[in-house]
């Protein structure tokens, strides 16, 4: 395999004063190759969201701040470069996609302002090439219209339009990678699913790497080719969509999989897995999911699991399953 | 928008109304015999009812209101009764020195206070921020008039550099005369105002919209000044129609310290004088005053957000 | 970011009102100053007789406008009057002013604000009405047109003061009273057959108590500031009686013949209202972070 577009190594980051900080996200591990979709999965508080804005360098300062680890793009470390720096990578290497259309635009100026802004910071180009390729993106996400939107302030577009603005601001300087974070999250069933054959649509169109953070697996399932489950701050399992569906290694993902309802099923009720999570950084010592697990020995207590590999796309980090294969 | 702003002062007419009446109120039916406190202890009874007659104060009171309501309305301001000096020309003379002080102050209030306000927020917890809160303590604390006293012993008597009394002739002269007084209620107020656009600005930038900013690579000063402010300024759109209104206020005070011709000055000396005529009319255009400013502020809302234009 | 708010709210941990109190005000270098400021003035205040080293009204032409000296600490003003010393007997105007003409103008406000918002109809309307209207003018502005009318004199001045905090006091009991009324509890003990009087002394005085008191702390300041303010143009206490705004107006007439008038009445009043500001300030973050401005 050739050098990955974005290799996350061994980033942890804290939050809170410094003597009493909370680990939220620890050691995590992962890369993205050039063009790929990888989806990152895992319950609300389990760290995905950090790991994100941490790409960027966007966690703020205080109270959270990446401690440890590197963050290499293109083979250039991220984390070591100067804070100045890294507006240039911002929103033409990297772009990203926030989970709230309803707050993520400004108020007060127009979409088409907003749009233009991102062009206006990293191209070269004259105010009617400008407004041209505003207009093209704008129709390449599906906004009826475009020209005669440009005008016109967010409050005055319902929340699935805001996302499209969202995603045409991210993909007008052809980033590299575009980071989502829970982009669907927010919307209607049926828009939801707009926006993801949209974001699909973009995918092949303009050629971009996609980090897909959800906590729906269906919704990742759909767009990825590569999934990585996230629980309590760690990495718990990582692997192609088709082995982690097909054969889960980790009790949790095991969990995850099984509370997602099909339309073959006849249960009363839905699978839950027991117990809640954890708060990140509470677990000082072995598996975090040791608590809730169905197959916890003790070892699982006392010392955290490695990451065993199970094939080569796929690894998870349980002794359970994991000293099993070996 | 216009059909808003339109509603607005539509709205405004029965506030003007209710203000009148306020003036009413204060000044014949709260206990304080208007012919007293005109004529002094010393009046006859013989005096006071002279008095009473020539002002109409002896009608039942429900027509000692509507021709008041009248009067005002048609700006029938009546004569000084100690210079027989008709009191829409003496109110009209004083007007402008009034307006010419509260505007600039104002102007210079936001020209210190705003970007005071940026410097503490951006320097959040370091010392550019201590040294701001200390200044906005002060500021809320020192008396506007005490602060023009200061500045007058320094910059007017010992260090010569502006004049002791008067407003101004010639544009420049007018300039020189305000530029003291404007700028000791500018710097009352810019602590009001500073510590408002902290406030402001410190909410808007944890907004989402400000993340999205950076995230699509704007560096900061970008994200401060045309994400951030321009939002921040909303509340602080309030904050200026109030400081605007405190500077009216504080305007009466520092006429008097500065020796300025000026509305507030003209009130306070016609209360001293017992001139009543002139204090009712004071009263009045300074009332007038305070619900005109706060309509400002509505429409100033209204052109500046484009959401409340939408709206209804 | 729900993700963000766990693990911050847990650092925080959760205190009693009495560590709060502590907190607030003990081991706080600006609330120890602020205390010390007040009580001594406090002490000026009462013990002023004693204190002063001349009589303030007590004229001489031997020493007109003397500068600071071991005789007179702070010089005398353009009759021989002793500085300091009328501003020892000032002190009293500002302390009586400043404590009284809020509690005053609580009682009076409260009152009205919790019958408008517990009985509602055409009265509520109508105070409602006043208070927004009274509420649009400066402070200063509504009590110079009412002191127009009263003039001067110690009952007239607590009248306009305590007349100029009635709108605030009774929009927030209003708004207090409103919220109050909703509560399961307060319509049960309706359902129960409570009586109207004491529903209101027993459920609604209560959750007023902590927004009124943070206004009448809050204001404490506002009134010393006003009471300076009136007595500066003319519409306060009445020379040769002093006060220290009529000390800084007395010192303004006497510009050319010494600034020491002005600058300690000034600078009396300045540290006098920070120190209640700063108080007010810290009684607000404790009881009710919510009403500041």
């Amino acid at each position: 395999m050739t050098r990955p577009l974005l290799k996350i190594s061994d980033v942890s980051v804290e939050f809170g004063p410094k003597a009493n900080a909370i680990r939220v996200v620890d050691s995590v591990s992962f890369s993205i190759g050039a063009g790929e979709a990888v989806g990152l999965v895992g319950e609300s508080g389990s760290g995905k969201s950090i790991t994100s804005l941490s790409i960027l360098r966007l966690i703020p300062d205080p109270p959270g701040r990446i401690v440890s680890g590197s963050i290499e793009f293109e083979g250039q470390d991220l984390l070591k470069l100067p804070a100045n720096r890294m507006p240039e990578i911002r929103g033409r290497d990297i772009a990203m996609i926030f989970q709230e259309p309803m707050s993520s635009l400004n108020p007060v100026m127009t979409i088409g302002d907003q749009i233009a802004e991102a062009l206006m910071l990293h191209q070269d180009l004259d105010r009617d090439a400008r407004w041209q390729r505003v207009i093209e993106v704008l129709s390449l996400v599906g906004m009826p219209d475009p020209a005669a939107r440009l005008g016109a302030f967010p409050h005055e577009f319902s929340g699935g339009m805001r996302q499209r603005v969202m995603i045409a601001m991210a993909v007008a300087c052809n980033p590299k990678l575009l980071i989502a974070d829970e982009p669907t999250t927010a919307l209607d069933v049926t828009i939801q699913a707009q926006v993801l054959e949209l974001m699909k649509s973009i995918r092949a169109s303009v050629n971009t790497a996609i980090l897909l953070i959800s906590h729906d697996l269906g919704v990742i399932a759909d767009l990825c080719e590569r999934v990585v489950v996230m629980y309590s701050g760690r990495i718990v399992e990582e692997g192609s969509v088709e082995s982690i569906f097909s054969k889960p290694e980790h009790p949790y993902t095991r969990g995850l999989l099984q509370s997602i309802p099909r339309l073959d099923d006849d249960r009363k009720r839905l699978y839950q897995i027991a117990g809640t999570v954890p708060m990140a950084g509470s677990v000082k010592k072995g598996c975090p999911f040791y608590a809730r697990c169905d197959l916890r020995v003790d070892k699982c207590a006392a010392e955290m699991p490695p990451m065993f590999e199970f094939s080569k796309q796929h690894k998870a980090a349980c002794w359970v399953t994991g000293e099993a294969e070996q | 928008m216009g059909r808003m702003i339109g509603l607005r002062l539509i709205d405004a007419i029965p506030t003007i109304l209710l203000v009148l009446t306020l003036v009413f109120v204060a000044l014949r039916i709260l206990p304080g015999d208007p012919a007293q406190v005109a004529l002094g202890d010393m009046a006859t009874p013989a005096q006071l009812e002279l008095f009473r007659e020539q002002m109409g104060l002896n009608l039942p009171l429900w027509q000692q209101y509507f021709i008041f309501l009248w009067d005002m309305l048609t700006l029938n301001l009546g004569r000084s009764l100690v210079s027989n000096v008709p009191v829409a020309s003496i109110i009209a003379a004083n007007l402008p020195y009034t307006i010419e002080l509260t505007l600039v102050a104002t102007g210079m209030g936001v020209i210190i206070g705003v970007p005071l306000g940026v410097l503490a927020a951006t320097n959040r917890n370091k010392l550019p921020d201590s040294g701001v809160r200390v200044f906005s303590l002060i500021g809320y604390a020192i008396p506007d008039f005490y602060l023009g006293a200061l500045m007058l012993i320094v910059f007017s008597l010992n260090l010569g550099w502006f004049p002791i009394n008067g407003g101004g002739t010639d544009f420049l002269s007018r300039l020189h005369h305000v530029f003291l007084p404007a700028l000791t209620l500018a710097m009352v107020k810019s602590a009001f105002l500073g510590r408002l656009t902290r406030t402001s600005l410190l909410e808007v930038l944890g907004k989402d919209y400000v993340r999205t900013a950076r995230a699509k690579g704007a560096r900061e000063n970008r994200v401060i000044y045309r994400h951030g402010l321009r939002n921040a300024l909303l509340p602080v759109t309030t904050g200026l129609g109030l400081s605007l209104l405190a500077t009216l206020s504080g305007s009466v005070a520092i006429e008097l310290v500065f020796n300025r011709p000026g509305l507030g000055e003209t009130l306070i000396g016609a209360i001293a004088e017992r001139d009543y005529p002139v204090i009712q009319a004071g009263a009045v255009i300074f009332a007038f005053f305070v619900v005109f400013i706060n309509l400002l502020i509505d429409i100033a809302y209204i052109a500046i957000d484009p959401r409340i234009r939408v709206q209804s | 970011m729900t993700s963000l708010d766990q693990p911050v709210e847990a650092v925080r941990p959760t205190r009693t009102l009495l560590e709060n109190v502590t907190a607030t005000f003990i081991g706080r270098p600006s609330m120890i100053f602020a205390a010390v400021v007040i009580l001594t003035f406090i002490a000026i205040a009462l013990f002023a007789p004693l204190l002063a080293p001349y009589d303030p009204l007590a004229q001489s032409y031997l020493v007109i406008n003397a500068y600071p000296s071991a005789e007179h600490w702070l010089g005398t003003d353009q009759f021989g009057r002793d500085v300091l010393s009328r501003l020892i007997y000032g002190s009293r105007n500002s302390m009586i002013f400043g404590i009284t003409a809020p509690i005053i103008a609580a009682l009076v406000g409260t009152t009205l604000g919790v019958v408008a918002g517990y009985f509602g109809g055409i009265f509520d309307r109508l105070v409602t009405r006043m208070i927004d209207l009274l509420l649009a003018f400066p402070d200063l502005l509504l009590a110079i047109i009412i002191s127009a009318a009263l003039g001067g004199g110690f009952w007239n001045i607590l009248a306009v003061l305590s007349i100029a905090f009635v709108p605030g006091f009774a929009r927030v009991a209003r708004a207090s009273t409103l919220a109050v009324k909703q509560e399961p509890y307060v319509e049960a003990s309706v359902a129960v057959g409570l009586r109207t009087p004491l529903i209101i002394l027993r459920h609604v005085v209560p959750n007023i108590a902590a927004p009124v008191v943070v206004l009448m702390t809050l204001w404490v300041a506002s009134a010393i500031r006003l009471e300076a303010a009136l007595s500066f143009l003319g519409l306060g206490t009445r020379p040769p009686y002093p006060s220290w705004g009529n000390i800084i107006r007395d010192g303004l007439n006497n510009i050319f013949g010494s600034p020491w008038p002005i600058i300690g009445a000034g600078f009396a009043i300045t540290l006098v209202v920070l120190s209640f500001n700063m108080i007010g300030d810290a009684v607000r973050d404790l009881l009710d972070p919510e009403i500041g401005q």
